[in-house]
């Protein structure tokens, strides 16, 4: 609005006046102009030649004082527009000290020379150091540390599930004694002590191996960071590469007899896989990869067997590109609370702790920042409302009321179509993790392309552009697992629209980021057949362009 | 654009600001980024050329939304005075003050202000003159509202600009722009960097940036702003010793009041500069190729001849244009950003350090820290161009100054020319990223261009090895042969009153080709939609239909700073290779090309073409926007270039070939599939090798006889006018319509007829000249350029007998074909099936016979049948049908 009152205050319409002389008549032009003239002066002066038949001995008279009164006319609206400037700052209708403050802030925070001195952040540095290091000849030592600290991690799982079960064993084997005397010599109280009894013991010995876990964790995360600065160093200090080799070579052998002992690891199931090359856009067609999956989605994360082929080329793969440009995100779909307590949100924190992440801070720390995030954003976003009373019409049809309600309700919570993001450095093949929140209503068979979960889509799509993420994997079926209301019928439709939306905002994305080719993974529970899957990647040539093989043949 | 000389290529770099999340245009389509905007306004900048500005080059767009500009640069400039801590004599003061005002004069007459003039934006060649840099940056930005950081340096902003504020994304009581700066701001600027070069020091440096511009504003109040400025930094007598025009020059300048200010043009013409204005000549923009004033007009050759080759310094790549040698830096491997990174100015955080933690439903971001490197360093990194040189040093000087003398014989080949001439057989593509054979390639085509069109024969010559991709937007405009005062013509085309084919115009631009930068940028729609409006507007008879948006397109791409060019081009494409196909009513000339154009599938595909027709997938179902926009609707731009590079040598019937040649590459999938695929196949046109669809529609054209393309609806022949620079009409580029017509030529036929027949007629003319029966002795063609023909008499023998042309073959009709249409096998049809792959020409008495002869052979898979326009009658007067003597 404010623009609009100030864009009419500043155009004026002036007449330019031109007289000369045809014959013996005085003839006189007069041109309306509006100010500031935004169209060619060569073309008006045409214009006017052709519409009121000038004769062309006054073409460049004509061309030049009309050129010399758009000039001056245009220099005078300068002036006045800047006294007036001036003028009201003398009369303090605009502040002085608010007005150069507002420069300052720009200066200051948009350009280097003005900019406040960066803090030194021990993130981006060792970012740096690591992403050296993981490119140089030691890349192999600092694997062999990392694989060593998984093996020790997982032993000290198994231990723990070992003693776990154990302990649930002699509770169940005491429990049945308990209730072997039950309505004899116990009674209903006795057996309720004796199952909270149970109950704390595990209480205490879960809470014993977190903490022991954690301890341990801590400590590999700390070794590793101060090895990995060191060898930098050390490297960086001497040319000599003997005495790096040295200490290269040191590693491997000291933690090696640790290898591969992990018993609680991944056990490698048939996956059904099948990969498309596709084409997209109209005149220019911008070249990306499509695989269509049928796994688990945490297949993604889990670390396989450490002999199981492929393992260690994959490590070596996810560590070359965490700091990397090209990065692989993984979409998780959760409910809305910011947690790891329940479903799936409980099952990848446990394979997020499998392995101690040795640059980003743990699953848990992550998720306190993004809570906190959350409850900043919703302030933000309840400030700015009441800022602007006025919401366009969309909003409200769209949003409609049960949202705000539910904002209202718990403000740390976060709605469909939001998503949180959190980083990994331990994963087996996924750097980052996009948790897109989803309500029951993806189960019912009718969403539609406007749906909160295919716009989260979207905006995940465009943090990858935005992030350089260049492979990321989608579950198809908006789901992570099939229960009985999904027929057939239900997970083609439900295919189709994914796979359709995806195009499309594939399709935008190569306007966003000039068509960079990604890999888009689209993945499906392992609970469905192997001929629905074949019914799925029947589809996706159908939807989306599929470059046409090239067949090799003889010259003719 | 002027020769690089001893300048040197400088780069830097910004990014633009990005856009609000979620927010489209008012049309419903997305917002165009910034950065796009930025480009578009950037390319008039291009064609700013002045001896006292920087020329801009080039700009690209990286990731993110960064840009990373290209233009001339030197690396001394008026801060290295002021870090010697000298000051500088009041003479220099003048001539640079002068200079500098020469410089804005020009600018303004543009309609750019600077707004970011500092000491270190004024540069210096080596003989001292001053050269301004960054003056494109407040135009190109407009006004910088497409950028987060402000335009200029606190020091030397105007007080207007500091009172009108400035614009900042995220301060929320400021949502609009302020209002643009005028000429009269660089003034002020100028007048403060002058006066630092009198005091030898730096303005007000030890103050932060709030005290600063609180101290520029106060300036207000007093009385003598010089005397002021000179007491604050204590060099109050060094300014008083300045002669009296110099500090009258800076109050001028440091006049508080913009209305009291003079504008650059009224300081050029003060007082103050008597001394020094009578030492400048003022700059005569060069003419331009197409123009009604004399070329040479200004043209002078020295007294004494060896005066030109005095400072010859063997650096021949210094005396090209300066885009050229970026262009050729490019070619050699020049990366602007990897330049920009080992200097430091480019610095990026590992992205998944920047993810942000939570994005909302609208796409908001939150828990994203500001990135540093996203902030502005606008360093100048100079570009070296050791890598080129390197590259460039087996180059022959010769080679730099080709003579173009004698057009008979071959070219002047330097040293290099065998490398050169192997160069010349590898794939297009290739020979585009060579940089030795496309500095050559440039030199020769810029200057056969400059000497057009008196060189227009060696422009086709040449056009025909290739076309550098830097020349292309001119060499078209030579191939397609325009002349004269185009920009006038084109000025004086109304392109302003609104008409109603404005709308449909408006809703197509938004959609043609917008994956470029250049067209979907909104300067890139607007000269779209004047160039559209100006055909429009200028060609009553015809009207605009979809597809004249995408056949502007690459014409606007090439001109894009040259409207009035890509205007022309336009207009003189249309009628060779479109003649009336943007007629209101233009469906006979649609009907009647379809046709033809079946008929050529029949002709060079028989297999394709019957099941093509056998499913029911005519030409009417795809290729009306193939030939309507010339294939731009289905290409995009960088094929389309390869695409016309050789369709503008041909003539109007090669779209055919162009066409035929799409369908072959496509032929196993189209065999394959029935018309539901073939549909959908279509729909979304699979990825084409252009190279290979050149070469093959090349191969076609050669082995279609001229007259077999006739169509009556096409361009009449043109009125020959006796111009001396008129090209010598080749086999492949003149056109069958515009061959003298003769009792021998073709007749027109009735569409209905037309569409009967499977195979295409050719004209008694062509046969005669295809066997060479001609009695006028034999033709100047080379026999192996032609197609290998042969004639099918299918009239019963009697008749055959009593009347033939010499090498003929006889098959009557009736013997020929077996009750299913099959071959019979018979001798006649052997020798038939041992010319398979020859052209046939099928003879008889009556048309209708022929041509059921002709459906017969394609429906048995026959190529290149056709038939005789006419029949034996049409030979009959010609007196070349022999008898053959009795054998006994």
């Amino acid at each position: 609005m404010k623009k609009n009152k100030c864009k009419m205050s500043s155009t004026a319409e002036k007449e330019f006046v031109f007289e000369f002389r045809a014959g013996k008549h005085n003839c006189v032009l007069k041109v309306p102009l509006q100010f500031p003239v935004k169209e060619n002066i060569n073309d008006l002066h045409g214009r006017l030649m052709l519409l009121h038949k000038i004769p062309c001995y006054i073409e460049n008279e004509l061309k030049t004082l009309l050129s010399n009164f758009i000039k001056n006319e245009t220099i005078l609206d300068y002036d006045r527009e800047a006294d007036l400037a001036l003028q009201r700052l003398t009369t303090g209708d605009v502040d002085v000290n608010q007005l150069t403050n507002a420069w300052t802030r720009s200066y200051v925070e948009t350009t280097l020379e003005h900019a406040r001195p960066e803090e030194p952040s021990w993130d981006e540095d060792f970012a740096d150091v690591y992403h050296e290091l993981i490119h140089s000849p030691a890349s192999d030592t600092l694997l062999n540390l990392e694989h060593n600290y998984f093996v020790s991690i997982s032993e000290l799982i198994s231990e723990r599930d070992m003693e776990i079960k154990k302990l649930q064993e002699r509770q169940a084997a005491e429990m049945d004694k308990v209730m072997h005397e039950l309505g004899n010599t116990l009674s209903d109280q006795d057996v309720n002590t004796v199952a909270s009894q149970h109950f704390d013991a595990q209480q205490v010995l879960e809470n014993k191996w977190t903490s022991e876990l954690k301890h341990v964790t801590g400590i590999q995360k700390q070794e590793y960071q101060e090895w990995v600065i060191k060898l930098h160093h050390d490297l960086q200090k001497s040319n000599n590469s003997s005495k790096i080799n040295e200490e290269i070579k040191v590693q491997p052998s000291q933690l090696s007899e640790l290898a591969d002992s992990g018993a609680r690891m991944f056990e490698e199931q048939p996956q059904l896989e099948e990969s498309f090359t596709i084409h997209l856009g109209a005149q220019l067609k911008t070249m990306h990869n499509l695989r269509l999956v049928r796994a688990d989605v945490l297949d993604f994360c889990k670390h396989r067997r450490h002999g199981s082929s492929g393992a260690k080329l994959r490590r070596l793969q996810t560590a070359l590109s965490v700091y990397s440009t090209s990065l692989c995100g993984l979409v998780l779909l959760v409910d809305n609370r910011v947690n790891s307590y329940s479903g799936i949100k409980r099952e990848f924190a446990t394979v997020a702790k499998e392995c101690t992440d040795l640059h980003f801070p743990c699953l848990e720390e992550q998720l306190e920042e993004v809570q906190q995030v959350v409850l900043y954003a919703r302030a933000q976003r309840s400030s700015k409302q009441k800022d602007q009373p006025v919401v366009s019409f969309n909003e409200i049809t769209r949003n409609g009321e049960d949202k705000s309600k539910n904002v209202e309700r718990n403000s740390s919570n976060i709605l469909p179509g939001e998503f949180y993001i959190s980083r990994h450095s331990n994963l087996s093949e996924v750097h980052v993790v996009f948790h897109l929140c989803v309500d029951d209503n993806v189960r019912s068979g009718n969403i539609t392309a406007r749906d909160p979960a295919i716009m989260g889509l979207r905006n995940i799509l465009k943090v990858c552009c935005t992030h350089d993420i260049t492979t990321v994997t989608i579950p198809l079926l908006l789901v992570h697992d099939m229960s009985e209301e999904m027929t057939i019928p239900w997970c083609l439709k439900r295919a189709e629209l994914v796979f359709k939306c995806v195009k499309g905002f594939m399709m935008e994305m190569a306007s966003w980021d000039g068509g960079i080719s990604r890999t888009v993974q689209f993945l499906v529970p392992k609970s469905i057949s192997e001929e629905m899957f074949y019914q799925l990647s029947n589809m996706l040539p159908q939807i989306f362009r599929v470059s046409s093989t090239l067949t090799l043949t003889s010259k003719h | 654009m002027h020769p690089l000389k001893d300048a040197q290529l400088g780069a830097f770099t910004f990014f633009a600001s990005a856009l609000p999340h979620d927010v489209c245009g008012s049309n419903g389509l997305p917002l165009t980024p910034n950065s796009i905007k930025i480009l578009g306004r950037f390319q008039l900048l291009k064609t700013i050329t002045h001896p006292r500005l920087c020329q801009y080059v080039d700009i690209s767009r990286g990731k993110h939304e960064r840009l990373i500009v290209v233009a001339e640069h030197y690396e001394s400039s008026l801060s290295d005075f002021l870090k010697q801590g000298k000051t500088v004599s009041p003479e220099k003061v003048l001539q640079i003050a002068y200079e500098v005002l020469e410089g804005l004069e020009f600018m303004n007459q543009h309609g750019m202000v600077h707004r970011a003039l500092s000491t270190h934006n004024v540069l210096m060649d080596c003989k001292g003159n001053v050269k301004l840099a960054k003056f494109g940056l407040y135009h190109m930005t407009d006004h910088g509202a497409d950028v987060d950081f402000p335009i200029g340096y606190p020091s030397y902003l105007a007080p207007e600009v500091i009172a009108q504020g400035s614009f900042h994304p995220t301060d929320p009581s400021h949502d609009e722009a302020p209002l643009p700066s005028g000429p009269k701001t660089d003034v002020w600027s100028l007048g403060m960097l002058l006066f630092e070069l009198c005091a030898g020091r730096r303005l007000l440096q030890n103050i932060d940036i709030t005290a600063r511009l609180k101290f520029i504003l106060t300036l207000g109040c007093m009385d003598d702003i010089v005397t002021v400025l000179a007491e604050e930094h204590g060099c109050l007598d060094t300014i008083k010793d300045l002669p009296e025009n110099v500090l009258e020059l800076l109050r001028k300048c440091l006049t508080f009041l913009p209305s009291k200010r003079l504008t650059p043009a009224e300081l050029l013409g003060d007082p103050v500069f008597n001394g020094v204005s009578c030492l400048y000549k003022p700059f005569q923009k060069p003419v331009s190729l197409f123009s009604s004033s004399l070329r040479c007009a200004h043209l002078e050759l020295p007294e004494d001849i060896n005066e030109l080759c005095k400072d010859d310094d063997e650096d021949y790549l210094s005396e090209r244009a300066i885009d050229e040698v970026y262009h050729l830096w490019c070619l050699a491997g020049g990366d602007l950003e990897k330049e920009l990174t080992n200097k430091e100015i480019i610095r990026s955080k590992p992205p998944i350090c920047t993810l942000p933690n939570v994005v909302l439903e609208d796409g908001e971001s939150f828990g994203q820290g500001r990135d540093r490197s996203f902030l502005l360093d606008d360093t100048t990194v100079t570009l070296s161009l050791c890598q080129l040189r390197n590259r460039l040093k087996d180059v022959a000087g010769e080679a730099y100054y080709p003579l173009l003398e004698d057009e008979q014989s071959s070219l002047p080949q330097s040293n290099s020319s065998n490398e050169l001439s192997s160069t010349v057989t590898l794939p297009l593509i290739i020979r585009e990223r060579d940089t030795e054979y496309q500095l050559i390639r440039i030199i020769l085509f810029d200057r056969l261009l400059k000497a057009y069109p008196y060189k227009k024969n060696l422009v086709w010559k040449e056009a025909r090895v290739d076309i550098p991709p830097l020349v292309r937007g001119l060499a078209w405009a030579a191939l397609l042969g325009i002349e004269g005062d185009i920009k006038a013509k084109y000025e004086s085309i109304d392109k302003d009153t609104p008409i109603p084919t404005d709308r449909q115009i408006e809703v197509d631009i938004p959609r043609c080709h917008q994956y470029d930068e250049l067209l979907s940028s909104p300067q890139g729609h607007i000269k779209f939609r004047r160039v559209l409006k100006a055909w429009v507007v200028s060609h009553p008879d015809l009207v605009y239909w979809q597809g004249l948006d995408s056949l502007c397109a690459p014409f606007l791409y090439l001109n894009f700073n040259n409207e009035a060019l890509a205007y022309a081009c336009m207009s003189a494409f249309i009628p060779k290779y479109l003649y009336n196909f943007f007629l209101k009513d233009n469906s006979h000339v649609i009907q009647e090309y379809l046709t033809v154009f079946s008929q050529m599938i029949a002709f060079h595909d028989p297999e394709l073409s019957n099941h093509l027709n056998e499913i029911g997938f005519i030409p009417d179902l795809y290729a009306i926007p193939w030939f309507l926009t010339m294939f731009t609707h289905v290409f995009p731009l960088h094929k389309i270039f390869h695409l016309w590079d050789t369709l503008l040598l041909g003539n109007s019937s090669f779209p055919f070939c162009i066409g035929v040649a799409i369908l072959q590459q496509l032929r196993d999938r189209l065999l394959a599939n029935g018309f539901n695929e073939c549909i959908l196949l279509f729909s979304d046109l699979p990825e084409i090798d252009i190279e290979r669809c050149v070469r093959e529609s090349i191969n076609l054209f050669c082995w279609t006889p001229k007259s077999a393309t006739y169509r009556q609806h096409a361009q009449p022949p043109k009125v020959v006018n006796d111009n001396s620079f008129g090209k010598t009409g080749t086999y492949y580029s003149s056109d069958y319509q515009d061959m003298p017509k003769t009792d021998l030529s073709r007749e027109p036929l009735p569409l209905c007829d037309l569409k009967a027949e499977v195979s295409p007629r050719i004209s008694a003319e062509d046969l005669i000249d295809l066997c060479e029966l001609s009695l006028a002795g034999p033709n100047k063609r080379t026999k192996s350029s032609k197609p290998k023909i042969v004639a099918v008499d299918i009239r019963n023998v009697e008749d055959f007998s009593r009347g033939h042309i010499s090498g003929s073959i006889n098959i009557p009709f009736s013997t020929a074909f077996g009750p299913d249409g099959e071959l019979v096998q018979c001798p006649a049809t052997g020798i038939l099936q041992n010319y398979r792959g020859r052209v046939i020409v099928v003879i008889s008495h009556a048309m209708k016979s022929a041509a059921m002869f002709a459906t017969h052979l394609v429906k048995v898979n026959f190529p290149r049948v056709c038939i005789l326009d006419g029949g034996i009658n049409k030979l009959k007067p010609t007196g070349l049908l022999t008898v053959p003597s009795p054998q006994i």
